[in-house]
């Protein structure tokens, strides 16, 4: 991957902002994107700006091509099995809720997640274990992911005749750790639990293929993947997505209504209510055709961007996670060692060298409150990040820390 | 600290701008908490120090790091600072409205005037006057009773409420910078008041002062004393019986008629008695006024006259203004 080639394609890296260079490490947030996707996005609006899949003219019948396009695009990326299992999503919090409020639990059943999920993982979970009567485990991952209480949650929901759900975090976008998925999904199989991925920070930076990973939900947002805001991704078994009951629902989701009742439509329209974003998700799909050709470097990229930011940084800072940065993925969350307030941190960094990261309690408030942890500051990188940007970021908050 | 100076800037440029008003609510929110003994959860502060600090280090490191570390001693010297000036602005606001000027009574440039336009004498009463040798400010002053109109140097409505009566010389420097004032009244309260002008010619200071105002008594004689009066106070170093002469050729008057007033000393009586009944009054200095029952000693600005008129006729505050 030659990432200076990569960076010619992001007007923001290339113009800078009022015309100074930017270091981009907010990507776990959001990502940049690239002119092809802009580009993509702007053609639906200046060629073919109707409705998809419902009118018949040619502008009409144009969007719905693209529309589809996109589709396919983004199944063959994630290599699901058909167009049918890919269902257009605002983000990746609606995704899970969609899930959550759709899925027909019985009560006594067990919600499975770990203790770092982000908010939108977390709190649709608590709403619907209220309201229906689920119980909800939580698997420790402080000292790696506790395999053996997971399996153990599984065990006793089973000879208890109840039914399990595992939704967990893929990768955190907190410390940047990933779950050991394979073994998850092999001991989740034995007990016949149906098992949901929070992969928003994982399909943006690895190859992820559905079907090698079986797993039954996995939803992803457009947003960390190059692609436009307001667009997300949820994938799930067919059988299993024809199962679920309605979520939202209105023009687009059904064959046929009458003052008393309604027949839903098939897959994936059924769970795709009202007017969608086409020009997004058409662009969405430019970003996942950007996004192929480096898929497979990009992981590699950013140990190497993390390896030298936690050599640089971490006889200086507190580091959330393992102190190894190759289970870290792309992601250096720190607090100072000189009790220098995360914001401070981040704002500094902002003010004086612009470098954008994040800081604050990242949506996973629940375990900054368990860990009595204010919150930290973040750096995330993405594959048009640079070695250089790196050192940089250490020298800058070398400078920063040392005023305090 | 930083966050009452921010709900005073903020507040302040807030009134022109939205994404001010924002960060002003922000700061009112935070000081708010903070009166409650909570702590400011807005981010404000912190979003504020790290912005200027960080600032400071794009120049220099030493630079940034006292501006970080000390930052909240720099907080309270601002935050005093900022108060100081709003007093002073507050101040300058209270002046400008009682005296039309920010700088009270004293006078001087003022930011809300720039340009004078309410401030056409810019004197106080200490070195405003002319005054008979080895007099100055200080005598009791009586209110001229009976007031009668004996000759023409007289404007506006003799039934008036208010009577504004100026003892003045035309040669005395003050009298003439009280001039635009007087027009400006004249032309303000137009038939609300009458206006009045009476010789004290200080004849031990200025040696011209009282063939002038003979001579303004003959121009009176020919109808045109209020041009004459002007000439007089325009050209107030060359006030000598030829020049005086000249004057009234250049305004047209007949000259052979104003000769012959101002040789045969028509009015010089007429002048001593007016002066007289100054003295009588205890004036000593040039310009006095008396408005109805009130003095004013000295070319005093607008605003002190417009104030003590507007009480005489009974306008209300927020007439004031106009």
């Amino acid at each position: 991957m030659n990432v200076l080639k990569v960076r010619e394609d992001f007007p923001i890296l290339k113009n800078g902002l009022n015309g100074k260079p930017i270091i981009y490490f907010d990507n776990a947030c959001m990502t940049l994107r690239p002119r092809q996707v802009i580009e993509k996005m702007n053609e639906y609006y200046y060629n073919y700006p109707a409705c998809a899949g419902r009118s018949h003219h040619k502008l009409s019948k144009m969007a719905t091509e693209e529309f589809s396009k996109s589709r396919s695009i983004i199944r063959k990326f994630i290599n699901a099995k058909s167009d049918k299992e890919i269902i257009f999503t605002k983000n990746t919090t609606e995704g899970i809720n969609l899930v959550a409020k759709s899925f027909k639990f019985h009560k006594g059943d067990v919600i499975i997640s770990t203790d770092k999920e982000h908010n939108s993982n977390l709190i649709p979970w608590q709403l619907v274990a209220r309201q229906q009567g689920l119980r909800r485990e939580r698997i420790s991952t402080k000292e790696g992911f506790d395999l053996q209480h997971f399996e153990h949650v599984l065990k006793h929901a089973k000879s208890n005749s109840n039914r399990s759900f595992v939704s967990m975090v893929q990768t955190s976008n907190m410390d940047g750790t990933s779950i050991p998925l394979k073994e998850i999904v092999n001991i989740a199989r034995k007990y016949d639990a149906v098992v949901m991925l929070d992969a928003a920070q994982g399909v943006p930076h690895k190859s992820v293929d559905v079907k090698k990973l079986d797993v039954d939900f996995l939803a992803f947002s457009g947003h960390k993947m190059l692609g436009p805001s307001g667009t997300g991704v949820l994938y799930g078994r067919e059988e299993l997505l024809n199962r679920l009951d309605p979520f939202i629902t209105g023009g687009s989701t059904v064959d046929d209504t009458t003052y008393d009742g309604a027949t839903f439509t098939q897959l994936p329209e059924r769970y795709e209510a009202g007017l969608q974003d086409y020009a997004g998700f058409i662009g969405l799909g430019a970003a996942v055709e950007y996004l192929k050709k480096y898929i497979d470097d990009i992981h590699v990229h950013e140990l190497k961007l993390n390896k030298i930011i936690t050599e640089g940084l971490n006889t200086h800072v507190n580091i959330l996670g393992p102190q190894d940065p190759k289970l870290r993925s792309g992601i250096f969350s720190f607090n100072a060692k000189n009790k220098m307030d995360h914001h401070e941190v981040a704002l500094l960094l902002d003010s004086y060298a612009n470098i954008m990261i994040r800081s604050g309690r990242h949506c996973v408030h629940s375990w900054f409150n368990d860990n009595k942890i204010d919150g930290s500051a973040r750096a995330s990188f993405y594959l048009y990040n640079t070695e250089e940007e790196a050192k940089i970021f250490v020298e800058k908050t070398k400078e920063i820390l040392k005023m305090k | 600290m930083i966050c009452i100076i921010a709900l005073i800037v903020f507040g302040i440029l807030g009134i022109f701008s939205v994404k001010y008003r924002i960060i002003a609510k922000e700061a009112f929110n935070c000081v708010f908490k903070k009166i409650t003994l909570r702590k400011c959860d807005t981010g404000l502060d912190i979003r504020l120090k790290s912005q200027i600090s960080g600032s400071f280090l794009k120049f220099s490191p030493r630079l940034g790091r006292i501006a970080y570390k000390y930052f909240e001693v720099f907080s309270w010297i601002f935050l005093i600072l900022t108060l100081v000036t709003l007093y002073f602005m507050g101040l300058g606001l209270y002046n400008y409205a009682v005296y039309g000027n920010c700088n009270g009574p004293q006078g001087g440039f003022c930011i809300y005037d720039p340009l004078g336009t309410t401030k056409p004498v810019n004197t106080t009463t200490e070195g405003s006057i002319c005054a008979i040798p080895g007099h100055s400010i200080g005598a009791v002053l009586t209110a001229p009773k009976n007031i009668t109109i004996t000759d023409g140097a007289y404007i506006g409505n003799p039934q008036a409420g208010v009577v504004i009566i100026e003892y003045g010389c035309y040669s005395c420097h003050y009298t003439k910078l009280a001039e635009p004032t007087v027009k400006r009244l004249i032309k303000k309260y137009g038939d609300n008041i009458l206006y009045i002008y009476k010789d004290f010619p200080l004849r031990g200071t200025h040696e011209t002062a009282e063939p002038a105002t003979e001579a303004a008594h003959c121009a009176l004689d020919q109808g045109r004393y209020w041009e004459y009066r002007e000439y007089l106070f325009a050209n107030q170093q060359r006030q000598f019986d030829e020049d005086l002469k000249g004057y009234a050729k250049d305004l047209g008057l007949n000259d052979t008629q104003f000769s012959e007033c101002l040789n045969s000393g028509k009015y010089k009586s007429l002048v001593e008695q007016t002066y007289s009944e100054g003295i009588a009054l205890g004036i000593t200095v040039t310009p006095t006024f008396f408005i109805n029952n009130q003095s004013l000693v000295g070319a005093k600005d607008y605003s002190e006259f417009k104030k003590i008129i507007n009480k005489e006729l009974g306008i209300s505050w927020w007439e004031f203004w106009k």
